[in-house]
């Protein structure tokens, strides 16, 4: 098998090579993992370095681009001052608050309209129908219904929550397979047993993918609706610096959404591991 | 252990029942005048060409379809004791729930307090082999192994007859053949009436006092052979014996016309 490979020139030889040591030869994957993973934490840190670089050099207009450094220094004036908490507390409990409002009703219903088909066939063409307009297109209406206050944040957030949760849970409950529903009713489930042994459990995986969307889409819209009618946030702290053009605070408040972005699906994670043991079990095995 | 009484009384009686099925303006019949009358405690196979409503005559006594015509009375010695438990064709078992979770189902759902359930479900746990997977979620498990599940879900249930809807078809033979011995082990111990649907010759046999041949669609009762083989049986030397062979072809011979027939009507179709 060898012999017609010797003599030949580099290039097959180390192909050659590593044929030979693949299969068993763990140090070569280790090493390849270890490479990968230095490059994915440094390069980031070289793209930093290299803007600095260009920055201070002149090349990269620091109005528009300010040097990483000068956005560091920023970050840590906001941070000692308070003022970057109270924006991101205000953001989060918004979040939070018009999240529960959305998701929850949007998840009850989705119940019913999955387990129900007359329920679902009468309520449809209206979801069908509000589903596609733009959250951010009726923010202003609801402003003029809602106020300047927090309900309207609330408000707009909970409406984009509630129809992607809404949406993924009446099709995790349609597409339960129907043997279960026998079972359930052969075992003499009741109706709220029929809710909480199947129709939940069942559609629990893409209901918690509805969340994951709606998730992504509450912070689109927090930010959207910071920028207009409030005094705190961190829609606001972008908004306010675009005004005052301190252009450093706005990279702040863009570096916090996506950290935000971030550690809240690292939680989504978890959340879904916990909640969902049968299904993360299924692709760790 | 005392045996029951000699198994006269009825327990389950099915009388001129129909079931018809409406698709546009064409009325399909899948059940023609069944009659059934099933003593207590007694073994039922039900074979029959694939499309004879076998399946749809279980899941009108699992009060999971209505009848369109007739009668079905279930006689109920024990109010507190629901009137039947089904096990499902394979992937009815909760993938949500552990091992333990399913086999307690119906018991959680008749509101059962945790200590009576738990001596149950532990002991039809154990009796099925699935201790050490009694915490396990059934993707964990083989397919044999959820079909054991299944069983034993039924039989915790404790219900007045029991149904199984072709429990073992989706099984190799070899873990087919594992689990009617089971089956008959556990059965053996509370001799509840069961109506059981295959389209195996063999396993009817092998595990009924009685063979139920149904003529091709529309479904109702061709003949009706008694299994004379005593208990308790051995699944595997029960095959070894000329009796059995004779059964065999001699219910070959009544299902084979219905099986063409079934054939041809497929083929009009």
């Amino acid at each position: 098998m060898s012999t017609p490979l010797t003599g030949k020139a580099d290039g097959m030889e180390s192909q050659l090579e590593i044929a030979v040591t693949a299969p068993g030869a763990k140090g070569f994957h280790i090493r390849g993992d270890v490479a990968e993973r230095l490059l994915s934490v440094f390069s980031p840190l070289l793209l930093l370095l290299l803007w600095e670089f260009l920055v201070r050099t002149g090349l990269l207009d620091a109005r528009f681009f300010p040097a990483p450094t000068g956005i560091v220094s920023t970050f840590w004036a906001l941070v000692s001052s308070g003022e970057l908490f109270n924006h991101l507390s205000a953001s989060i409990v918004r979040l939070a608050v018009g999240f529960v409002m959305g998701a929850t009703p949007g998840l009850m219903l989705g119940l019913i309209m999955g387990l129900s088909p007359m329920i679902r066939a009468a309520i449809s063409p209206m979801i069908a129908a509000t589903y596609p307009i733009p959250k951010i297109a009726i923010l202003p209406l609801i402003m003029l219904i809602f106020g300047l206050g927090e309900m309207s944040k609330y408000v707009v957030i909970a409406i984009g929550v509630f129809f992607l949760v809404l949406i993924n849970t009446i099709a995790g409950v349609v597409n339960i397979e129907k043997i279960y529903l026998d079972v359930g009713k052969n075992f003499g489930a009741s109706r709220k047993n029929m809710y909480f042994t199947i129709a939940f459990p069942g559609a629990l995986p893409l209901i918690f993918a509805g969340v994951r969307l709606a998730w992504g889409v509450a912070l689109l819209l927090i930010v959207a609706a910071e920028f207009v009618g409030a005094k705190t946030g961190i829609g606001y702290l972008i908004w306010q610096s675009w005004q005052t053009f301190s252009v450093e605070a706005m990279y702040v408040g863009l570096v916090i959404i996506s950290i935000l972005g971030y550690v809240s699906s690292l939680i989504l994670d978890e959340l879904e591991r916990i909640l969902i043991p049968w299904k993360s079990l299924h692709l760790s095995a | 252990m005392q045996m029951p009484a000699a198994p006269t009384e009825t327990k389950v009686s099915i009388e001129g029942l129909q079931k018809f099925f409406r698709t546009g303006h064409t009325k399909v019949i899948a059940l023609d005048n069944v009659n059934l009358a099933i003593p207590d405690g007694q073994f039922v196979c039900i074979v029959g060409p694939s499309g004879c409503g076998k399946t749809t005559l279980l899941r009108i006594l699992a009060g999971l379809e209505t009848p369109s015509d007739g009668r079905i009375t279930v006689v109920q010695g024990d109010k507190n004791k629901p009137v039947n438990s089904m096990i499902f064709q394979e992937q009815s078992v909760f993938p949500w729930m552990t091992v333990k979770d399913n086999i307690a189902y119906g018991l959680s759902m008749r509101g059962l307090d945790s200590k009576g359930k738990d001596e149950k479900v532990d002991y039809y746990v154990k009796k099925v082999g699935l201790s050490k997977f009694a915490k396990a979620y059934p993707h964990q498990l083989s397919g044999g192994m959820k079909q054991r599940v299944s069983v034993a879900r039924a039989f915790a249930n404790d219900p007045e007859i029991l149904l199984m809807d072709e429990p073992f078809a989706a099984l190799d033979e070899q873990n087919k053949i594992l689990l009617q011995e089971e089956l008959l082990r556990i059965w053996e111990e509370t001799r509840k009436t069961v109506i059981f649907i295959t389209h195996s010759i063999d396993e009817a046999i092998v595990l009924g006092d009685r063979v139920i041949v149904m003529t091709a669609h529309p479904g109702t009762i061709k003949a009706d052979v008694k299994v004379e083989f005593a208990r308790p049986r051995g699944v595997y030397e029960l095959r070894a014996q000329p009796e059995f062979g004779k059964l065999a072809y001699e219910i070959w011979g009544l299902l084979r016309d219905e099986v063409l027939k079934a054939k041809r009507e497929e083929g009009a179709e």
